[in-house]
């Protein structure tokens, strides 16, 4: 029997703007219509009857043989509730299938004091989230490197960033333990620690079930919640078991309810269409939600209708044969990608190899051996000069540092590149990085 | 939500109504309000607002010959769908036409794309505001995408207000856009409306006796046609009132979907100074309520900065929504799209005319309403009696739930949600048999009450 948190433990998480929210004066009132024999006057629902897309199909791989193709038509009432205004939380059909997933990767099933909200693409959700949570001025934890997309959200709130390194092994638990411990009596302590727990942004590395385990017992210690935003999730390609997902982990605790999980299906299956979703304890669902209902109203019903007719065509094993399908690609590409960086960046950067996702995070050797400086290096400045003249174009490490340090560390994508660019690519950096050495 | 639903007269007849009111003579350009007069009017929270750096570096990789290993872009080959159809009804002929995605176009929906929207949609919808208001680009003003107008709105509304700022909100107005104000913690002042629109000469009096020391209103919220929930419109006369007092007394006018010219955004041309009107249109009225389709055409620096706020909180409106209404209305063209929401327009009329029919059978004498001639409401006052004090909230919230019929209270329509008589009732989607079940079973909470209030029929 799981030990759900209660709903008034929430209560010293939410943010003040949260508590003041109310709930939408229409949409609040959409679960009236569905009482038996209710007739309803209420919405300014537009009748379908004017609407001119009468039908939609889509036409999507097998994944498990590509000679087979899956037709699926979207008509008759998929598509009416595809084109009209629908739940705030999402369509009943995609919230059903996003349960069974949920349950079937991670263990954890409906009715447990947790739901789900979809978002137009995970940063929906997730910008929420930290709405619902965050008070301006908050300390809030960070892995740092950190993925650099959501330091505007932390930024607009004028939060503290109190960074917690990560090392080959993800997050490093011992030093987030250490910083809890030496907090200070006086000054509240962090409610939130963000983390990107596979195939991290940019570092590419991914948390080991050890680390997991320990974050799980300091979030109980020192009570904070996990945002766990985990778009490269099913992007894994080591060759270790996988670690479960903190979500999945949370239910060995005594209490359940901490992690707040963030799910996206723009690697895998389209980012243009930018579906995502949330799931967590229904106290905190509900301000999303509401929030929802006041700023764009609900996620796209034709997006969601699209995603969903794809997803129920498949069922759970071709979607799980597809993703393992899309990990093995971007194997491949990593594959490729640091056969290059060794043959041209052996001695002039270094890295670990990443296991998920779709980055390599490498440190430039900014200086020529034997003239070694204790100083942090900066790549910054060679990647907005140098390479850029040669013609090829980085991330500067800097900008995933939450207090924007410097740092000699870039990353790079190679979910995109073909060989002979890659090559190219890398040989142009090294050329780069000798002219700088030389300097 | 405000609706857009019927016809604009002819262009010459456009031409004709703006030449009546023309202020000024000197070219348009000149009249444009620069970048700077803004910096009064943009919020705090939208000056601090910083840009995602990855984002902000997009822009080089359209360097030549350069190779870019920037952005966290998934591959295309690892998505899915290989194809994707339509079958678009044609809006004269309803003839039916099977519109297939070509291979660009589709992998270009499934991929990111800009904060903004997709280049060639918002080309094509500032023809479409040319088109319908007569408004061109190099006016100072600027155009973006919205997964609907109310995500513009929530977003223009915070790059506007601080706490402690005031808004003029008419009202009776669409309830949704209450919390959106709320939330910024800004002060929200009830400007009252008649059957002729808004009370222009009551605001012009709430303005000249505006106590000193208190902040003067950045904005007026209005939507001039067809409003939601009253369905009326404002005047001409009205309007450019409203365009005097804008400048006068140093406001922004937020215009919500009045696509009956002139509207506020074609009216401003003429006005000695361009730049006070933020518009926001949908098309959730006409192609899809679901899809989530809206734009917002307003001075350049207030749509940067509904920009950077898409870039932090949801990146982008899907690409995939706006590659399909590209393509559809490409096929319509700005003609078709004219000759649909004419359709539509007579659509929601016979709608109206049937609901009417059946209001009068059902509740004569128990209510009073003016015929709406836009929209999809009506809206009625409650002939309660005396002892219910011109408050409909508890009949229709207690009485009328029970009985099994559900309107919508008027308080909800006012920013300080005060007491009325009034109830929205909407006619867009029951069926006749259905209409009139609910009159009748809404004739009964009425006479009920009435009972209740000593009231002898």
């Amino acid at each position: 029997m799981v030990q759900n948190l209660p709903a008034e433990f929430y209560q010293d998480f939410l943010s003040a703007s949260a508590k003041a929210r109310k709930p939408s004066p229409i949409r609040g009132l959409y679960p009236l219509e569905l009482r038996p024999g209710m007739i309803s006057l209420l919405a300014g629902k537009p009748n379908a009857a004017t609407f001119p897309l009468t039908s939609v199909q889509i036409k999507a791989r097998s994944p498990t043989d590509p000679q087979k193709e899956f037709t699926t038509d979207i008509t008759g009432a998929a598509l009416a509730e595809g084109l009209q205004y629908g739940p705030t939380a999402g369509l009943p059909s995609m919230i059903e299938w996003i349960y069974g997933l949920q349950e079937r990767e991670h263990g954890r099933k409906k009715g447990e004091g947790w739901r789900v909200s979809v978002g137009a693409g995970s940063q929906d959700v997730l910008h929420k989230a930290i709405f619902a949570l965050v008070n301006p001025g908050d300390a809030v934890l960070v892995e740092s490197p950190v993925y650099a997309g959501i330091l505007p959200t932390f930024e607009s709130l004028n939060c503290e960033f109190v960074a917690v390194p990560t090392d080959s092994q993800g997050i490093n638990a011992a030093s987030l333990r250490s910083t809890l411990e030496a907090w200070s009596a006086s000054k509240a302590k962090p409610k939130i620690l963000y983390t990107v727990p596979y195939g991290g942004n940019p570092t590419g590395m991914t948390a080991s079930k050890e680390r997991r385990q320990e974050v799980l017992a300091l979030a109980r210690e020192h009570n904070f919640l996990i945002l766990e935003d985990d778009p490269y999730y099913y992007l894994y390609f080591g060759s270790a078991p996988r670690p479960p997902s903190y979500f999945s982990l949370e239910l060995e605790q005594p209490e359940v309810g901490r992690v707040i999980r963030f799910d996206s299906l723009s690697k895998i299956l389209s980012s243009g269409i930018r579906i995502g979703f949330m799931c967590g304890p229904d106290a905190l669902m509900t301000v999303v939600d509401m929030h929802t209902a006041v700023a764009n109203l609900q996620t796209s019903s034709l997006t969601q209708a699209i995603a969903h007719a794809l997803l129920e065509s498949w069922g759970y094993d071709n979607f799980k044969a597809h993703t393992l399908a899309v990990s093995e690609f971007y194997k491949g590409k990593r594959d490729v990608f640091e056969r290059f960086m060794k043959q041209y960046l052996d001695g002039l950067a270094e890295w670990d190899t990443p296991e998920a996702g779709m980055f390599f995070w490498f440190k430039l050797l900014l200086n020529a051996p034997g003239s070694e400086s204790a100083e942090e290096q900066d790549s910054e400045s060679l990647i907005r000069t140098k390479a850029l003249e040669k013609g090829v174009l980085a991330l500067p490490g800097t900008v995933f540092l939450p207090n924007g340090e410097k740092t000699a560390y870039v990353r790079a994508a190679f979910s995109l590149l073909d060989e002979a660019d890659v090559e190219e690519a890398i040989k142009r950096l090294r050329e780069a990085v000798l002219e700088a050495r030389g300097a | 939500m405000p609706n857009d639903m019927d016809i604009p007269p002819s262009t010459s007849a456009l031409a004709q109504s703006l030449n009546a009111v023309k202020l000024s003579d000197s070219p348009l350009e000149s009249r444009v309000l620069p970048r700077e007069f803004y910096d009064l009017f943009l919020s705090e929270s939208s000056k601090r607002r910083i840009e995602d750096p990855i984002r902000a570096l997009l822009p080089l990789e359209d360097r030549p010959g350069l190779i870019s290993l920037l952005a966290g872009k998934p591959n295309v080959d690892t998505f899915p769908i290989t194809s994707m159809q339509f079958n678009l009804r044609d809006p004269v002929s309803s003839a039916e036409s099977t519109i297939v995605l070509t291979e660009g176009e589709l992998a270009k929906g499934l991929q990111y794309s800009s904060s903004a929207g997709i280049p060639d949609l918002l080309d094509w919808l500032v023809g479409l505001q040319e088109y319908n208001h007569g408004r061109k680009r190099g006016e100072g003003w600027g155009l973006c995408f919205g997964t609907g107008s109310s995500d513009l709105i929530y977003k223009a509304v915070n790059a506007l207000l601080d706490p402690g700022d005031v808004a003029l909100i008419e009202a009776p107005i669409y309830a949704g856009v209450f919390p959106v104000f709320h939330g910024t913690g800004c002060e929200m002042i009830e400007v009252r409306t008649d059957e002729h629109g808004t009370d222009a000469q009551g605001l012009r009096e709430m303005l000249e006796n505006w106590p000193a020391g208190k902040p003067k209103p950045k904005v007026l919220y209005t939507v001039p046609y067809g409003c939601n929930p009253t369905g009326m419109t404002s005047t001409l006369e009205r309007r450019l009132q409203v365009l005097e007092l804008a400048r006068e007394h140093n406001f922004l006018i937020l215009e919500g979907n009045a696509p009956r010219p002139p509207s506020y955004f074609t009216l401003e041309q003429d006005q000695p100074e361009v730049g006070r009107v933020v518009r926001f249109d949908s098309l959730s009225k006409v192609l899809s309520s679901g899809m989530r389709i809206g734009f917002i055409s307003a001075p350049q620096c207030i749509i940067d900065a509904v920009i950077l706020h898409t870039m932090t909180s949801n990146l982008q409106p899907p690409t995939l929504t706006q590659v399909i209404a590209l393509r559809l209305l490409r096929e319509w063209g700005y003609d078709g799209l004219r000759a649909h929401v004419e359709r539509v327009a007579q659509f929601y009329h016979a709608k109206r005319d049937v609901f009417e029919g059946l209001m009068r059978k059902h509740l004569d004498g128990l209510a009073e309403w003016a015929t709406p001639e836009a929209g999809m409401f009506f809206w009625f006052k409650l002939n309660l009696g005396d002892a219910a004090q011109g408050d409909s909230e508890a009949v229709i919230r207690t009485k009328a739930l029970e009985k099994g019929v559900l309107a919508l209270p008027g308080t909800v329509f006012h920013p300080g949600g005060r007491k009325t008589a009034y109830v929205r009732a909407s006619f867009s989607l029951l069926p006749e048999d259905q209409v009139e079940e609910a009159l009748r079973r809404l004739r009964e909470v009425i006479l009920e009450a009435r009972k209740e209030a000593g009231v002898t029929e």
